[in-house]
């Protein structure tokens, strides 16, 4: 009892002080309007001078959002101020984009950027585009790694070469536009099978359960996602969509190794909008590399199945955001969903 | 065996039945407020629980998982505003009977029928989890699809005394349903352009419209600057007579929850409104209902706790999270390194049976602590008007902002209210238009994914499908039974009316 | 309070508006986006919701051609109270849009509870107060959430 008792005052104490500000001010509404003016300048000093919001598109407890939460076990700490995750959901991340682009761009407002972003920026007219984006770090990239029913036909990356030549697979993907339905019809391509027929489903839970009841063909999904029916020999790991073997499935090729050049992750990383200031873009490239190469962090990457190089600072993340957008605005465009 | 004991042994660590403890109350606490539930708690509270040792933190999220589950009826009953999506059926009664001035009646009948319900699925999940967990895999698209229409076809008989208008506000229901982006095509339907309404309209503004602030609305119109003056009996909990008379109920209500709650695409909120109907159908007082029948709080509430036992079924067995408490519950369980799946029973035992004790000891911690206070709570509803309604307008506000931190969800939740107080006004009943907009996404989506995956036509393709077929004609034989019996009845002639 | 039943009785407006409301969802319908070509396969965007309109309409003929009843009720009149607690609900949003959701529910319960009946200035402040802090304990400090805090909120702290 005690201990949580301690964590729990450990976690608001720091916040204390400028949520009775906060309060205090708006209800004694008079003096906070007299004193505004005189406060701001007071405060401009040190960086960051209020909570940090970090913006996310996911719900609260969904995957981004704990992704999110995972990186604030320490990054207040390294950064030293407080942070707060902000959730905006709908549009495919779009009203996540409208908020942070309504934000002061002063470094306060961490937009968590995933593929899906990337793909509504190209599906939409938003007010932030690509190059709008100032990465700072990845938090996560989890290898897609291309599944099917164990004892199904689909034996091995030859069956599935031979039998999506003479007829259409069908995929289970989480939505139409999707990152995955993007990968598919990448990896489709690659392999010069026919197209996809893509069955939307609500989660990769459920794209499980259909791919072990019989119902689709393949699906591409995490392996943290499967790992369950993979240890109970219900779901067969045929290839691995990244450049190298991943540690929880060692016996499993990639598909560069099946001759097949084409990868996917799902990655998650954090960016601010052009315009932040320098030293601030420095100051939290460095804070959030650091926090997520603490233990705590470690244990959730590993726990889904990622190695610690899921953490990565700005260059790689540019790099990986760079390559993802080129391949789907012309993934979008073939499938007739660009903007 | 032993290691069962070893798990039920971790609750005399006092740490760990202190956080059991902790999670029920804060659990039933966040259950009783509008929107705010175990889902959203346990989200926020994650780094928390994560820091400490994995059984103590396993221990407490399930606490509060229980917890919140309960708490939802107490204001559903009390204020008529469902703390949590799944106590919506159980406002259907509760509030009427809290309006009778039984509101002590409910409130303890929720309370064992809630720990009835709740301890019966999580024996289940003890004994037949890796089993009943197969089941999942055998509904695909087409089952869920049968599912679904099983689950309307009762809407006509649920809610209001007629028949069309309930269908109509389920329709209503459906069509709500549609708003948003379309899963299977990417096509936006409805949603103006604004975000807000691209995921869809969810459920928690909807609810907390229709049901709470409807009743504030309509509270205001009848305002003399006095309160309704409430009968003294309303602290008196229910005995022996009552708990006869809802036996049957929350028998069917904690196998029905059960079995809806172990499938991933249904929860709770499905398995109490589909309980509320099957009550009232095998029913011997059908004439009490929608007028404060005891029977229709026991029965959706012994299915909501005990869909929570069978949530967990599919998220402990297959790694596949059944609702999204339980989605955010598998994330904390991988992080503190237990790995779901078949095998979990086999090779982590205590951690396994730690979880089920600490669940089973919630239902028995609320079970007193509703039996005890709900004498005092109760007392809620003797709140002057003026003093309780603005305060649960005030909770429906938050309720609806939390979750999604949205504005756009506070509109919607005024434009319901708006709604569900021209609905009562025309004797339309909220609870069909909740059941639509539950199944109505999964009656298309479950529609247009079978289309994609049947090979040769749909025809063919549910006839391949035995168990979608069986559901079919369960829901068929429901809608042609009342017309049959009256139909054997009248053939009998007057000795046997009493059929009909 | 009961007069002979018209032609057009209580159910058949309701009906009436029924319709109408099904009318506009359908004509939603005509408004959405094209499937792209690529994904056309199995049922399209808008065969369901179509369907469900019409469902709607014929329900709606269903409720018009019900048997009326010998006399109508006539419904209870909204009265100025309900029509203030309306108008203070509207005055909630823009309260909060200036002063903040904090600000906002501190002013409604004070209001609200004054206008249904509630007058001893100590009781309305103590609950209001109360009600108010106790949301953000829980919201704010133990949930971490950030409530909006209006224009004055955004002009102080930004």
């Amino acid at each position: 009892m005690d201990k949580i008792e301690a964590l729990a005052r450990g976690d608001a104490l720091p916040g204390a002080n400028a949520g009775w500000r906060r309060r205090a001010m708006l209800s004694g509404l008079g003096g906070a309007l007299l004193a505004a003016p005189f406060i701001r300048p007071a405060r401009a000093a040190g960086f960051p001078q209020r909570p940090i919001e970090v913006v996310t598109h996911a719900g609260v407890g969904g995957g981004t959002d704990i992704t999110a939460r995972m990186m604030m076990m320490q990054a207040p700490a390294e950064l030293g101020g407080e942070m707060t995750v902000v959730n905006k959901t709908g549009g495919s991340g779009a009203a996540a984009i409208a908020y942070a682009a309504s934000r002061p761009k002063d470094g306060h407002t961490l937009l968590l950027v995933t593929q899906s972003h990337i793909l509504t920026m190209l599906r939409m007219r938003l007010p932030v585009q690509f190059d709008d984006l100032v990465p700072l770090a990845r938090g996560t990239a989890d290898a897609q790694v291309l599944m099917v029913r164990a004892g199904g036909p689909l034996r091995s990356a030859d069956a599935l070469r031979e039998q999506g030549r003479s007829r259409s697979l069908k995929i289970g993907v989480t939505a139409v536009g999707s990152l995955d339905h993007v990968a598919s019809f990448g990896f489709a391509r690659a392999a010069a099978l026919q197209p996809l027929s893509a069955v939307p489903f609500r989660g990769g839970g459920d794209i499980v359960v259909n791919l072990v009841g019989g119902n689709i063909d393949i699906g591409l999904l995490n392996y943290a996602e499967a790992e369950s029916q993979i240890t109970a020999g219900e779901v067969r790991p045929l290839l691995v969509l990244s450049d190298a073997r991943i540690a929880a499935l060692p016996d499993t090729p990639t598909a560069k190794e099946a001759g097949i050049d084409f990868s996917a992750t799902v990655a998650r990383g954090y960016c601010v909008l052009k315009g932040t200031p320098e030293d601030r873009v420095a100051k939290l490239r460095e804070g959030l590399v650091r926090a997520m190469r603490t233990p705590a962090y470690g244990d959730y990457l590993a726990s889904s199945g990622q190695s610690a190089d899921s953490v990565a600072g700005a260059e790689g993340w540019a790099r990986q955001l760079a390559e993802y957008q080129a391949l789907s605005r012309e993934a979008l465009a073939e499938l007739g969903l660009a903007r | 065996m032993e290691a069962f004991l070893s798990g039920m042994a971790v609750l005399a660590d006092p740490f760990i039945l202190g956080m059991t403890v902790a999670g029920t109350l804060l659990g039933v606490f966040v259950g009783a407020l509008p929107g705010i539930g175990g889902s959203t708690t346990l989200a926020l509270l994650l780094p928390l629980t994560i820091g400490i040792n994995p059984i103590a933190s396993l221990a407490f999220m399930g606490a509060v998982y229980c917890g919140a589950n309960f708490g939802g009826s107490i204001t559903a009953i009390l204020v008529n505003s469902p703390g949590d999506p799944s106590a919506s059926a159980t406002a259907l009664e509760g509030y009427k009977m809290a309006e009778k001035g039984e509101a002590g009646l409910a409130l303890g009948m929720s309370a064992v029928a809630s720990a009835i319900g709740g301890i019966f699925s999580v024996i289940v999940m003890i004994v037949a989890a890796p089993l009943l967990a197969r089941a999942a895999y055998s509904f695909g698209p087409p089952e869920y699809f049968a599912l679904a229409l099983f689950g309307l076809s009762m809407c006509a008989a649920v809610g209001g005394d007629s028949p069309v208008k309930n269908l109509i506000a389920a329709a209503f229901g459906v069509a709500l349903a549609t708003v948003g982006i379309d899963l299977t095509t990417g096509v936006e339907r409805f949603t103006f352009g604004l975000y807000d309404l691209t995921d869809g309209i969810g459920f928690v503004p909807v609810l907390i419209g229709l049901f709470a602030l409807a009743e504030m609305f309509d509270q205001a119109s009848r305002q003399h600057s006095l309160g309704k003056l409430l009968k003294l009996d309303s602290v008196r909990i229910p005995g022996m007579a009552e708990f006869r008379k809802c036996a049957r109920s929350i028998v069917l209500g904690s196998g029905l929850g059960t079995f809806i709650g172990a499938l991933p695409a249904l929860g709770a909120t499905t398995a109490a409104l589909v309980s509320y109907n099957e009550t009232r159908r095998w029913s011997k007082h059908k004439h009490e209902f929608g007028h404060g029948a005891i029977e229709g709080v026991a029965g959706p509430e012994a299915a909501n706790n005990s869909a929570v036992g069978g949530a967990m079924v599919p998220t402990l067995a297959l790694g596949i999270p059944g609702s999204s408490t339980t989605a955010i519950m598998l994330a904390a369980l991988v992080v503190q390194g237990v790995r779901p799946g078949p095998h979990l029973f086999n090779e982590q035992p205590t951690l396994l049976y730690a979880v089920f004790a600490s669940m089973l000891a919630a239902n028995l911690i609320y079970l007193v602590l509703g039996l005890y206070s709900a004498k005092l709570f109760a007392r809620i509803s003797m709140v002057p008007p003026a003093l309780l309604w603005p305060a649960v307008f005030v909770l429906s506000v938050i309720g609806a902002y939390g979750p999604n931190q949205s504005m756009g969800e506070v509109y919607l939740m005024l434009f319901f209210g708006v709604v569900g107080l021209l609905f009562r006004r025309h004797g339309f009943s909220p609870a069909p238009l909740v059941m639509g907009l539950v199944l109505g996404s999964l009656l298309e989506e479950s529609l247009k994914q079978s289309l994609l995956i049947f090979q040769d036509g749909w025809v063919l393709g549910f006839l391949g499908r035995p168990i979608a077929l069986l559901l079919i004609g369960v829901t068929l034989l429901g809608l042609g039974a009342p017309w049959v019996l009256r139909l054997v009845a009248r053939l009998r002639g007057p000795a046997g009316r009493r059929v009909a | 309070m009961s007069r002979p039943t018209p032609f057009l009785w209580r159910d058949r407006r309701v009906a009436l508006a029924v319709a109408a409301v099904a009318l506009a969802f359908l004509a939603g319908t005509f408004s959405f986006d094209a499937v792209p070509a690529a994904l056309m396969e199995g049922m399209g965007a808008s065969e369901f919701p179509r369907l469900v309109g019409f469902v709607i309409l014929l329900l709606a003929l269903v409720l018009a051609l019900q048997p009326a009843p010998a006399e109508e009720e006539a419904l209870p009149a909204i009265n100025r109270c309900g029509w203030a607690t309306f108008a203070a609900c509207l005055a909630f949003l823009a309260v909060m849009a200036l002063a903040g959701m904090l600000v906002a529910m501190f002013a409604f319960m004070v209001g609200v509870g004054w206008l249904w009946g509630e007058r001893r200035p100590g009781v309305l402040l103590a609950s209001a107060g109360g009600m108010v802090l106790c949301l953000w304990l829980l919201f704010v400090r133990v949930f971490g959430l950030t409530l909006p805090g209006g224009l004055l909120g955004d002009m102080l702290f930004n």
